[in-house]
């Protein structure tokens, strides 16, 4: 039962705060963050249930179900976490923008419809929360307006394809085993023909790779990312992105299972093949594009496309160590990657609406608290070791090279050094150099926003020093899905048959050493404070507010790679959104609204009837 | 246990000392080179101590930690990396660690210098980190074929069949991944013809030019210890490691005198010319290598 009083707090929460929205402004937000906490004790308290209840017991004949399993308990508590944090920080984000009763309410909604499928058991309930989800985050990715609009125009353009491909596979899936129960169709699909197992298959990764933005469908993210309010980013880069993983968990461990996905293959080309061949393309293209952005959201969208090329590398591998560093990327993509929108949002917040990397710098002296959250972020989102992205990235190469792939471990490595490029540029550009004259009275951001950048922070380093506390969770998963238990424990790190890695053991290295080496640091003579501008210029003139070495930081690199980097999907898609609409256009001219033209039309047919009448005798 | 603790303490020293007489050497060879009699051995030692008792200057809260946790860094790599023998932690995690673990010193460099504020810095860390992306493609490469063809991470594995048998690198099947290491060690070591990232006549050393005092002592010594790193994990992955610490140093000091002669007589690149370089040969003789060791992988 609490499943639905899940649902119902979630729904009603949202509806509730609309309207209270606008009787006093101030209980509003309160009972935003209200219901965001309720989601969360609930969803915590349900850790380790498998409730099943059917909520509705005939829709157009067929029950919706709800259920909840360790995967969907993973998705939700993602979803309900991260939608808490990013509530918590809309508080002053969004204080000076208008229609905040709208605001809240859709950001409560999309929460609680993402909640809707996973949480569900059937693939109707799953297709009409998933259709919620797609409307109501357009509405909110167009929220700002502007460009803003056209960003949302583009998502919900690509997002509807992805439905359709899916309601036209669930509507064949039900016409041949008369359900649409989870479990019953994991059941049936087992005797289903290889071909048609394909067939939906293929529908449903049209709809779930669109989701999660994978090259070469990746064109809709980067805009819809930078242009939403950054709170929203947030949401939508780590949980809303990932519902696309959750579905294709679903539809190839959880109804089809290993043994159908092992017989789709045909000499070197396997199901396997071709989704970690579109990862590796899509992490290596969108690390080198991050590379040449300037604008501190864009950087992170083009981030969370390539991070999703790693989560579907170790998960479409299909191995234990594999299956287990794909799950755990996509919850430490979700920590580190909300942690950056909130960084970068609360830059953006505190002067004025600047993301243009090359006119921002110094804020370190600042926002020291943001700095903080920003350097942890990025560090996950590179994987440097005491990090959770590490752990990881180290599961997933490690199930690479064992396995015998070096190229896709290469592709990966690749990503990975592009990723320290934008990263350090994304640190160096904001927070680094010399602080101009213009930010000198820039304060830090007030409490609310810190919050969620120092929890969020935390975990991080706390995942990256215990990975044995999520990936218990992720072990459980695998389980579930069919695959071996991962020898996992929390104080002596991952342990398999070839070597482990020991995360307290490295922790223990580098504290100490830091310990060490600032010892040595403070015995020797002491240093002077200088004041920023004070510094090495061989005698010459350092004119104010230019000393900042930022735009065109790789220069070089850009001139070398930028030819081979347009983007030459996007400009495909506008090619073709261009050509729909001068056919549309051509169209109009016939149907041109004028009652005159309509009438010769009509007569013009009637004339070629008599004509054809007349001349043949056909009727 | 005891053992353990006496090899964590002992191989940081031993590596310091190699690191820093190595730096002394070079300066040694270089003016010998030049007709020059050159600085004393011991001369980057006095330097040290000397810097250690200098007036410095900071920029701030980042410029200090940067620069603490870019030696940590080092140690920590150190502690991983197999010397002869004595390879105290080098059972967590393989390979695959040392190699995110080698990011740490860069990274604490390039967040102490970025403080600093200065161009000459921005230009110099900009200018390193494009070079790492040109070398770490053609070593990523030649690190997976390594990893593919003795089917482990782990680098004491990779050293012990190499005793029992041949070194890598002429061992036919690595032979080409060896070579383009080497071609591509002078950039890792960041010397010339690829010492674009410090280039004193250019941006006054980079990453270099606002430390003084102990800032300057701290980032020596951190030097000495990447000298090291860089090319112990060459003579680790390709000539065989060593059974004892004293062949493992002379190895270490042909490559390096290899490298330094190399360093005496080339002029600089610019940036892109070592990017063209970096990933033209090395790269195309890595990319062999590594389809020869996945194809050779049974």
């Amino acid at each position: 039962m609490s499943l639905v009083a899940l649902l119902i707090v979630a729904f009603g929460g949202a509806f509730l705060t609309y309207f209270v929205g606008k009787i006093s402004p101030k209980l509003r937000n309160c009972l935003a963050v209200v219901v965001s906490l309720l989601l969360v004790v609930i969803t915590a308290l349900l850790y380790g249930k498998s409730p099943n209840v059917t909520f509705y017991p005939g829709f157009l004949g067929i029950p919706l179900i709800l259920r909840l399993n360790m995967l969907s308990w993973f998705f939700a508590i993602t979803i309900v976490g991260i939608g808490l944090l990013s509530v918590i920080y809309s508080l002053q984000y969004v204080k000076k923008e208008e229609r905040l009763d709208y605001y809240y309410f859709t950001m409560l909604f999309i929460n609680a419809s993402m909640l809707g499928t996973v949480i569900c058991g059937d693939l109707i309930s799953f297709f009409i929360f998933w259709e919620m989800m797609s409307w109501s985050t357009y509405l909110l990715i167009s929220y700002k307006g502007g460009r803003a609009i056209a960003a949302g125009f583009k998502y919900i353009i690509m997002s509807i394809i992805g439905s359709l491909a899916m309601l036209v596979a669930i509507i064949s899936l039900y016409t041949r085993f008369d359900t649409l129960e989870i479990t019953a169709l994991a059941s049936q699909m087992q005797t289903a023909p290889i071909d048609y197992t394909l067939f939906i298959l293929i529908l449903f990764s049209i709809a779930f790779v669109i989701i999660n933005a994978f090259w070469p469908v990746h064109t809709w993210l980067p805009d819809a990312h930078a242009e939403a309010v950054s709170p929203f980013s947030s949401v939508l880069s780590a949980v809303l992105v990932r519902k696309g993983m959750y579905g294709l968990y679903l539809f190839m461990y959880v109804i089809l299972g290993l043994n159908i996905l092992n017989k789709l293959s045909a000499g070197i080309i396997s199901f396997n093949t071709v989704f970690c061949w579109i990862g590796a393309i899509t992490i290596v293209f969108a690390a080198l594009t991050a590379l040449l952005k300037n604008d501190s959201k864009r950087i992170l969208a083009w981030s969370t496309v390539g991070q999703g090329g790693y989560m579907i590398l170790g998960v479409a591998f299909a191995t234990t160590l594999g299956m287990a560093g794909g799950t755990f990327h996509i919850l430490n993509h979700c920590i580190y990657i909300a942690l950056l929108f909130f960084v970068a949002g609360a830059i953006e917040h505190q002067t004025g609406g600047i993301r243009d990397l090359n006119s921002l710098g110094g804020l370190i002296k600042r926002m020291p608290v943001t700095f903080v959250g920003g350097l942890v972020g990025i560090c996950g989102l590179i994987g440097l070791p005491l990090t959770n992205g590490f752990v990881s990235k180290w599961l997933i190469y490690k199930t690479l090279i064992l396995a015998g792939h070096p190229f896709l471990a290469f592709a990966a490595f690749l990503g990975t050094w592009g990723t320290i490029l934008y990263g350090y540029k994304f640190i160096h550009n904001i927070f680094l150099g010399q602080l101009p004259e213009k930010y000198k009275d820039v304060k830090e951001v007030p409490f609310t926003m810190q919050l969620p950048i120092i929890l969020l922070t935390i975990l991080v380093i706390l995942f990256g020093i215990l990975p044995g506390i999520p990936l218990k969770v992720v072990d459980a998963i695998g389980t579930s899905l069919g695959f071996e238990s991962l020898n996992v424990s929390i104080w002596w790190g991952i342990a398999s048959e070839s070597g482990t890695l020991n995360t307290i053991n490295i922790f223990s290295a580098v504290l100490i050493a830091a310990i060490f080496v600032w010892i040595l640091f403070r015995l020797g003579a002491k240093s002077v404070s200088v004041a920023q501008d004070d510094s090495y210029a061989a005698g010459a003139y350092t004119p104010v507010d230019k000393y900042h070495y930022t735009a065109e930081f790789y220069n070089p690199l850009y001139r070398m790679i930028k030819p081979f980097l347009r983007d030459v999907i996007d400009e495909f898609y506008y090619w073709i959104a261009s050509l729909v609409r001068s056919l549309a256009n051509s169209v109009r001219h016939i149907y041109n609204g004028d009652v005159g033209y309509y009438v010769m039309y009509i007569i013009l047919f009637l004339t070629l009837l008599i004509f054809v009448q007349v001349r043949w005798k056909i009727w | 246990m005891v053992a353990k603790i006496i090899q964590i303490i002992l191989s940081p020293i031993l590596a310091l000392i190699v690191g820093v007489f190595f730096l002394g050497l070079a300066r040694k060879i270089m003016a010998r080179i030049h007709w020059r009699y050159g600085p004393p051995l011991v001369q980057p030692v006095i330097d040290i101590i000397r810097l250690f008792y200098q007036k410095s200057v900071s920029h701030g809260r980042m410029f200090d930690l940067g620069i603490v946790l870019s030696l940590a860094g080092s140690i920590v790599v150190v502690l991983f990396l197999p010397f002869g023998r004595i390879c105290p932690l080098s059972s967590s995690g393989g390979l695959l660690v040392i190699l995110y673990i080698m990011l740490l010193a860069p990274l604490g460099m390039a967040l102490s210098g970025g403080q600093g504020a200065n161009p000459n810095i921005s230009i110099g860390i900009s200018r390193k980190l494009i070079l790492s992306l040109g070398y770490e493609v053609p070593l990523l490469l030649v690190l997976l074929a390594v990893m593919t063809h003795y089917k482990t991470i782990s680098i004491v594995e990779m050293i012990n069949v190499q005793q029992s048998s041949n070194w890598s690198i002429i061992s036919w099947p690595l032979f080409l991944s060896g070579l383009s290491y080497f071609l591509i060690l002078p950039a890792i070591l960041g010397i010339r013809p690829f010492d674009v990232s410090s280039a004193p006549q250019e941006i006054s050393s980079g990453s270099m030019v606002e430390y003084g005092g102990k800032y300057l002592a701290l980032a020596t010594i951190e030097h000495a210890f990447a000298l090291f790193i860089s090319i112990a994990l060459f003579v680790n992955l390709f000539l065989g490691g060593a059974a004892n610490p004293v062949i493992f140093f002379v190895k270490m000091l042909v490559v390096f005198v290899l490298c330094l002669f190399i360093h005496a007589v080339f002029p600089r690149f610019r940036i892109e010319q070592a990017i063209k370089y970096l990933w033209r040969w090395p790269t195309l003789l890595a990319f062999l290598g590594l389809i020869i060791a996945a194809a050779t992988r049974s």
